[in-house]
């Protein structure tokens, strides 16, 4: 061992002694003289461009001289008039000015057009969400919903990638993380990754850009919150005048607060959900417009439901009025999302006591609701509105939820809003939750950074 | 079942059929009615050319409706005004428009700032000095000798994708900037009056007009650009205004009159209402008629008339 130590570190010396005399060889063999001449070399080159660029500037002096002078001056002996400056003439000399003028301003052009390895980072935006919160029966709390990181950057030609990392003030995880195709023929586009499924409307937004406070009772109870999804879309936008687009998805499953299926458990193909969503524009005017989407999920079998089938219809309409000359003024949005739902649900809910009753008994049930609300831009900063949301609950034989909520919104700025919202809340009564509930929240919410306007969001 | 796909294999053909049309114009969306104007005249009946905004907007406020993205769709080059002046609603539009032909970078994304020295170029980007364009500020349409400048990066634009027509566009493009250059001696000589005369804006739309013929822009009515005045803001700028002589208040056509108004009122200065665009009033049916008509309407505050 040891001998192979010893030939092992001879070698290395040897490698390391050979390249440093190879490094050494010109250093050693330059002598002063040499130096010497190639400065007197390096001196003559010099002189004989500066002798060229002497001729030159001459002939441009005299080229000039030339061509501005309008007549031949008066001499007592006829001389020949100089011709007229030809369009040639000027061109050349055009030419020769401006390549003067660029040599010139070529420094600073050259700094000016620096780039630095920190050009390709990806832009980034953070978002703050705060709420103070009263529930009446609860009480008074500062809650700091999220501090939501966002990064996105072209990848290469093809796609483009981004990712949203959310903080709670329980929790850290990577909301969306996405890859996006950019140049597909034949006008599709296939995303992959997590990232909120193309289902419905508001589904779709970040807590922080939905119109109200909280995210309606409808949406979370049937989607499970964001749309939130591990696996891939391809949409395809219709080649017609009128917009059309189709999507297609297969996720684990859909919905960031859904707990039937995890995401972390391999599952046969039957255990995925499939999405299929058609969305549709229709221009009533400059100024008013209708947004039309119908989406279907549906997942074959669901492994905590008895490898029951389960689906979720939804229906999305928004209506828009904005005066194309106060567009930044004056508004109305009046959106409407309707939701059905069918299921295998157990019989009083799934168990939760360290007892759990055997067998558990399953029962098919369907289930709906939905959110309307209107809001109207009073002014650049104010905007008002009210929400009314519905949810059936999934189980059978249990109430259902209604909330009403009145709401003003104040954007000091396009990076800071300030929300006051109220909302009058009924549900199914039981000992420990009452049976309605008065709210207050005034939510205060800032953008630092990075803030694209998206298409998704609108 | 082969009826069922016979049916599915037409509309697949005719969807595809779609996509490799044979119509023989240019497909041209430009943001702005200006630009469609001046591609108009440099193109001609090469070209089929779209406006997505209408000219009654503020350009940083243009509704983002997905009939656009399908105009940009179809589209073989899309001409836009640039230095960010169409980042509200351009980026995410041909994000969803699914053309890499007018993509940022692509050929066919005809930038018509490349020829203009911006003014107002930001030494610092924060959000604490408002919407600030880092770029510079992208209201150089206002200024004639700039239209020059947005003519040349389209013509250059176009040939850049169709150089078969290179000599069509260039003919054009001389025409078109002789015509441009006989209005602008017009307007230097009739703006005369205009020279030294200060004015406050409700945004910054005005720089590169004022520069232009010789005007003196004092402030503006917003705090910052895109951020609404406060009422200690306004305090200021009447006192400003007072001060240095202010004799206009200039209010572009898509920001509210009252504010406006009063501060004109309060200040003894005259109220201007100007478009920012071609079709931003029915007389400014193309560029020409545009300037023509901005100076016009600021002459008639100036001399009284």
């Amino acid at each position: 061992m040891r001998s192979i130590a010893q030939v092992l570190i001879v070698g290395t010396v040897c490698l390391f002694s050979t390249q440093a005399l190879a490094q050494g060889t010109p250093g050693q063999t330059r002598t002063p003289d040499a130096s010497a001449q190639q400065l007197r070399r390096d001196l003559e080159i010099m002189k004989e461009q500066m002798r060229q660029m002497q001729e030159k500037i001459q002939q441009q002096e005299e080229a000039i001289e030339k061509l501005s002078t309008p007549a031949a001056p008066p001499v007592p002996t006829p001389t020949p008039v100089p011709a007229p400056p030809t369009t040639r003439d000027r061109e050349q000399l055009k030419q020769e000015v401006r390549e003067e003028v660029i040599r010139d301003i070529q420094p600073q052009l050259s700094a000016a057009t620096k780039t630095f390895p920190s050009q390709f980072n990806p832009a980034i935006g953070l978002s703050i969400d705060n709420i103070f919160a009263y529930r009446q029966h609860e009480g008074n709390n500062f809650e700091f919903r999220s501090a939501e990181l966002g990064l996105s950057a072209s990848v290469d030609p093809f796609v483009r990638g981004y990712a949203f990392f959310n903080g709670t003030s329980d929790d850290f995880e990577v909301e969306e993380a996405a890859i996006v195709t950019t140049s597909l023929p034949f006008n599709l586009a296939v995303k992959g990754g997590r990232f909120f499924a193309d289902f419905g409307r508001l589904a779709r937004f970040h807590d922080h850009d939905l119109p109200f406070v909280n995210r309606p009772v409808s949406v979370d109870r049937f989607v499970g919150g964001e749309s939130q999804a591990n696996g891939f879309e391809v949409s395809y936008l219709l080649p017609i005048e009128h917009y059309v687009t189709l999507t297609a998805g297969m996720y684990n499953k859909i919905g960031a607060e859904n707990d039937r299926v995890s995401n972390e458990v391999p599952r046969d193909l039957g255990e995925f959900t499939y999405l299929g969503r058609v969305a549709t524009f229709i221009s009533l005017s400059d100024a008013h417009s209708i947004d039309l989407g119908a989406s279907y999920a549906y997942t074959p079998q669901v492994a905590s439901e008895e490898k029951a089938h389960r689906y979720l219809a939804g229906l999305d309409l928004t209506y828009r009025y904005v005066p194309l000359s106060q567009a930044a003024y004056r508004g109305l949005v009046w959106g409407t999302e309707v939701f059905f739902n069918r299921e295998n649900r157990p019989v009083g809910g799934f168990p939760t006591g360290p007892t759990i009753p055997s067998p558990v008994v399953f029962e098919r049930n369907n289930a709906w609701g939905l959110y309307t609300y209107l809001e109207g831009r009073l002014s650049r900063r104010f905007y008002t509105g009210f929400l009314f949301d519905y949810a059936q609950a999934l189980d059978a034989d249990v109430g259902d939820t209604k909330t009403y909520s009145p709401y003003l919104t104040f954007w000091p700025s396009d990076f800071q809003r300030l929300r006051l919202q109220y909302t009058y809340l009924t549900q199914p009564g039981t000992e420990q939750q009452p049976a309605y509930a008065n709210q207050v929240f005034l939510q205060w919410t800032i953008v630092l950074g990075s803030h694209a306007h998206s298409f998704r969001d609108r | 079942m082969k009826r069922i796909v016979f049916v599915l294999l037409s509309v697949v053909l005719m969807l595809l059929a779609s996509h490799v049309g044979v119509d023989a114009k240019i497909r041209v969306v430009a943001t702005i009615p200006d630009l469609a104007d001046m591609a108009k005249n440099i193109g001609g009946d090469l070209l089929e050319i779209k406006s997505l905004a209408t000219g009654v907007e503020n350009i940083h406020a243009v509704p983002m409706k997905p009939s656009f993205a399908m105009l940009l769709n179809r589209a073989d080059v899309v001409v836009l005004m640039g230095l960010e002046a169409e980042h509200a609603f351009l980026p995410a539009l041909l994000e969803a428009a699914r053309n890499p032909k007018v993509l940022q970078g692509a050929p066919g994304y005809i930038d018509c700032s490349v020829y203009v020295t911006p003014l107002e170029v930001p030494t610092r980007i924060d959000r604490a000095l408002g919407d600030v364009h880092p770029m510079g500020n992208p209201h150089f349409n206002l200024d004639p000798v700039s239209g020059k400048a947005i003519a040349r990066a389209i013509a250059d634009g176009l040939a850049r994708n169709y150089p078969q027509h290179e000599a069509v566009f260039k003919k054009n493009l001389a025409a078109y900037l002789a015509t441009l250059d006989a209005a602008i001696t017009r307007w230097q000589h009739e703006a005369a009056p205009l020279r030294g005369v200060k004015l406050v804006s409700y945004h910054p739309d005005m720089l590169y007009f004022a520069q232009r013929f010789g005007m003196e822009p004092v402030g503006t009515i917003e705090i910052r650009p895109g951020v609404d005045p406060t009422p200690g803001h306004i305090v200021e700028l009447e006192e400003r205004m007072r001060r240095e002589g202010v004799k206009l208040v200039v209010r572009e056509l898509h920001y509210p009159a009252n504010l406006a108004q009063t501060v004109a009122q309060r200040t003894g200065a005259k109220l201007v209402e100007l478009p920012v665009m071609v079709g931003g009033v029915p007389e400014a049916r193309d560029y020409v008629s545009f300037i023509d008509y901005n100076i016009r309407t600021m002459l008639k505050a100036v001399q009284g008339g």
